[in-house]
């Protein structure tokens, strides 16, 4: 009698306490396209190159407010699922080869935006919209990046300012234009760019003044860029063998 | 006579089981033989209960349909009470069964236990260490999660590789050319009926002949076995030194028994079931399966072979390790017992233990594979990213999207395939990167096809921030002078701020 109610005892002590050993609700391993946490989708697709908490990353600061104020969901869920041509932003979608679904990344976009979004942070004003909606006038661009960047970024790529170049052709090959218009619209807080507002002392920048600069600075681009030795043909060429051009321009 | 007494008497006239129990429980053991290092055989025996009892209960729930499996295991997770307990118990109990049999038989071994007359028991013994494996094998799969499911194409993909007969041993294995659901109604029979009928069958054989054999004494140097004479030699120890085996030496077993069985039980509360991991589903491939613990070290070893000795080894090493356990004794069935006199047998008893434990750690963070989800999952620490010039930053992106991450960490995340790059700009100058990523090399894949060549000076010019501040990342002298010859220093050799790096 007495080791039936130890026995009985120890059944209801085990059940009833908290032992770390009994199995989460849910199974231990989702199948993957049933995730929905924001947490771990970000942490496992994105932080990789956005940085842990959508800040810090080598790629756009996603936790900035004021680029999720300028962003709308339609072109969020597109970027997410095609990436971005002429970047390193790869497709996550399924369509685009991607292990990430519809659902899946609604459900990023809404956790983005709970998470990061800030009301008001516009402070009344519009900024330029996230897209361009003409295309850029590069000859006036020009005047644009010595008034607004070259105090940072320098004024070429030889002498490049304490932010570093801007105008390096290797980089302009890995940036398109919706980069360069993203970067300075929001900014990038966490590594000391200003936004639309704050780059020219004293007034904002305008759509149009944006949009000229943008296709100015794609402009730049070199024909062949990224080529260590830029003056020196191509070492491996015999003589009377004819090496495939670089075709590499985006 | 109360009535208890009256049918023990009736049950007893026609069993008479009373007298070979007492025999067997009172019969003399050399006092030596009462020791702590004794009682391994015991507890294993026990755990083979445990397992029993638990494993019948299991069954009470499971079936062996394909579709059906995985979800029992969860119901019984979830929702029975207490069926994780359950869950965790037995499968706690395998590893300790596999562990406790294993060192059984090290100090069987260390004991010169196997040598005559007790050949025969040693033999079993190896049986009985291969079915208990066969079980934990068997069971894993049982649990048919994608462990399990990997697991099995491991053990096929194994058993194809046996020249002439493998397809059709593979057959028999998954009763059909894939893994299906008469795979698990077939490994459902082993482990629930064929191989456990032999384990009792076959444990009871071993303690059988423990019994009529008489416990190994303590071995003395010196003191050699001789066919001729060790029988008799061993009764006079039994007799003249001895005490009965019970209360004499049991009451060690039990106590061990208990505190081994308490330790499962902790280790079940504790650390839970196992698994069941994801849905056995080979479409699903970002999975990282995993032997259970007894088969951790062969995963390693697997990994490391280079790919044209994995089949050699695989058909040779196992059947000559059973052939040398079977024909020990046979070889070494006289002669001296201790193991002050036996630096052979030590030395290899050490010599496996250490292998097993660090193919076994090994095996718990597979450094051979890389990370599959590091290069959009690892971060790249802020250090390493403060001060950069956007072209830099542009390098990271693209040693994250080219998954150089997947096999090289950076401050202590992502795939340990490669080196770790933290500081790989003291070690390789600019060129030597180049080089590096173009070509690759010992077992790195080389990405001159697949890298742009801005692609490639972004990088370049990331891994070549990767230096300590204190110490300037290498660099080759005759750039500098090929610079001044006429060559345009490339466009962003300066640097922006935060590069100290002398030109
Ligand atoms: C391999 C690195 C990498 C990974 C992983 C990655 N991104 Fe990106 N992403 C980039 C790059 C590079 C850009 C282009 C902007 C830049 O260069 O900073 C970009 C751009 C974007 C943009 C557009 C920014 C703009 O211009 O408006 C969004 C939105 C975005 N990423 C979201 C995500 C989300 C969500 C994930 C996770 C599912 C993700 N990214 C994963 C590299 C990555
Ligand atoms: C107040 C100084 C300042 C001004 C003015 C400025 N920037 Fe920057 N910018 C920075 C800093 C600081 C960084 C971060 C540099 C780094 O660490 O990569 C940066 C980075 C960038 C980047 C790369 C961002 C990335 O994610 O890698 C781009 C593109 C950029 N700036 C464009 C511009 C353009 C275009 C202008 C002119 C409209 C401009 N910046 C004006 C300070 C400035
Ligand atoms: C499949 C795994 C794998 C991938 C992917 C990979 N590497 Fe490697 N990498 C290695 C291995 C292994 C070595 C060591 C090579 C050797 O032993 O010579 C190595 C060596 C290196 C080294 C030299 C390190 C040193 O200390 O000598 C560099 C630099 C490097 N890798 C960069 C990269 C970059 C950049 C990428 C992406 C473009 C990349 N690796 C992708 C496996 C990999």
């Amino acid at each position: 009698m007495k080791g039936l109610g130890l026995v009985l005892l120890a059944a209801t002590a085990l059940s009833g306490c908290h032992m770390p050993g009994r199995p989460a609700p849910g199974p231990e391993v989702p199948r993957p396209e049933s995730v929905m946490s924001f947490a771990q989708l970000y942490g496992e697709n994105c932080s990789g190159c956005h940085g842990a908490d959508g800040r810090n990353g080598s790629a756009m600061e996603l936790g900035n407010p004021v680029y999720l104020a300028i962003i709308d969901d339609a072109a969020l869920r597109n970027i997410i699922a095609n990436g971005e041509k002429g970047t390193l932003m790869p497709g996550f979608g399924n369509a685009a080869g991607g292990s990430l679904t519809d659902k899946q990344i609604d459900a990023l976009v809404s956790g983005m935006r709970a998470r990061w979004a800030k009301p008001n942070v516009l402070a009344g004003m519009t900024a330029p919209p996230w897209k361009a909606s003409q295309p850029g006038d590069a000859t006036h661009g020009a005047a644009v990046y010595t008034q607004a960047c070259a105090r940072c970024h320098g004024n070429t790529s030889q002498q490049p300012g304490a932010a570093g170049s801007i105008l390096d052709g290797s980089f302009l090959a890995l940036v398109n234009d919706q980069t360069i218009r993203t970067i300075v619209i929001a900014g990038r807080d966490d590594i000391g760019q200003p936004d639309w507002r704050n780059v020219l002392l004293g007034r904002a920048l305008t759509d149009a003044e944006i949009t000229d600069l943008t296709a100015w600075l794609i402009a730049q681009t070199p024909p062949h860029p990224g080529h260590p030795y830029p003056s020196t043909q191509p070492t491996a060429e015999r003589p009377g063998e004819q090496q495939p051009l670089a075709t590499h321009t985006q | 006579m109360p009535w208890y007494r009256r049918t023990y008497d009736w049950l007893e006239r026609r069993l008479q089981l009373e007298g070979p129990i007492k025999d067997a429980v009172l019969h003399p053991v050399p006092k030596s033989t009462a020791s702590w290092w004794y009682v391994f055989g015991s507890a294993s025996a026990v755990l083979l209960v445990l397992q029993v009892v638990t494993g019948i209960l299991l069954a009470l729930v499971y079936s062996p349909s394909a579709s059906h499996a995985w979800n029992i295991l969860q119901m019984l997770n979830h929702q029975v009470p207490l069926g994780w307990f359950l869950r965790a118990m037995h499968g706690w109990g395998s590893n300790f069964m596999v562990a406790i049999v294993v060192i059984h038989m090290a100090q069987v071994f260390l004991f010169g236990a196997y040598k005559f007359p007790r050949e025969l028991t040693w033999i079993i013994g190896v049986f009985l260490l291969l079915l208990t494996l066969g079980m934990a094998f068997t069971g894993q799969v049982l649990r048919f999660d994608q462990d399990a499911y990997w697991g099995l194409a491991i053990g096929a993909s194994i058993l194809g590789r046996v020249p002439w007969i493998g397809g059709q041993l593979v057959h028999l294995m998954l009763g059909g050319p894939i893994i299906n659901g008469a795979t698990l109604t077939r490994f459902f029979a082993l482990h629930v009926f064929i191989l456990p009928g032999t384990l009792l069958v076959l444990t009871g054989l071993h303690v059988w002949m423990v019994v009529k054999l008489g416990i190994n004494e303590w071995p003395m140097p010196g003191r050699l076995v001789r066919r001729e004479t060790y029988i008799q030699e061993y009764n006079e120890l039994a007799h003249k030194d001895g005490l009965p085996f019970f209360p004499g030496a049991a009451w060690k077993d039990a106590y061990f028994a208990a505190a081994i069985l308490l330790a499962v039980a902790l280790c079940a509360a504790y650390f839970g079931p196992y698994g069941p991991t994801g849905t056995p589903d080979p479409t699903i491939i970002n999975t990282v399966p995993k032997p259970d613990p007894p088969f951790l070290w062969i995963y390693t070893v697997l990994s490391y072979l280079p790919p044209e000795m994995e089949t050699p080894f695989l058909l040779i090493v196992p059947p000559l390790a059973i052939a040398v356990l079977l024909g020990l004794p046979f070889v070494a069935g006289v002669g001296e017992k201790s193991w002050w006199r036996r630096p052979v047998a030590v030395f290899s008893v050490m010599f496996l233990a250490v292998c097993w434990a660090s193919f076994t750690h090994l095996a718990t963070y597979t450094p051979w594979s890389p990370k599959m989800n590091a290069w959009s999952g690892a971060p790249i620490p802020t250090a390493f990213l403060e001060r950069r010039t956007p072209l830099e930053r542009q390098g990271a992106n693209v040693f994250q999207e080219k998954q150089c991450r997947n096999c090289h960490s950076i401050g202590g995340s992502g795939g340990l395939r490669g080196p770790a790059l933290d500081d790989v700009a003291t070690r390789l100058t600019e060129d030597q990167l180049i080089r590096q990523v173009l070509l690759g090399g010992g077992n790195m894949p080389a990405y001159g096809s697949t890298l742009s060549p801005p692609e490639t000076t972004a990088l370049v010019r990331f891994l070549n921030t990767l230096h300590p501040n204190y110490q300037p990342a290498a660099s080759d002298a005759s750039r500098a002078v090929a610079g001044q010859g006429g060559v345009p220093s490339a466009s962003t050799v300066e640097r922006g701020n935060g590069q100290h790096k002398t030109q």
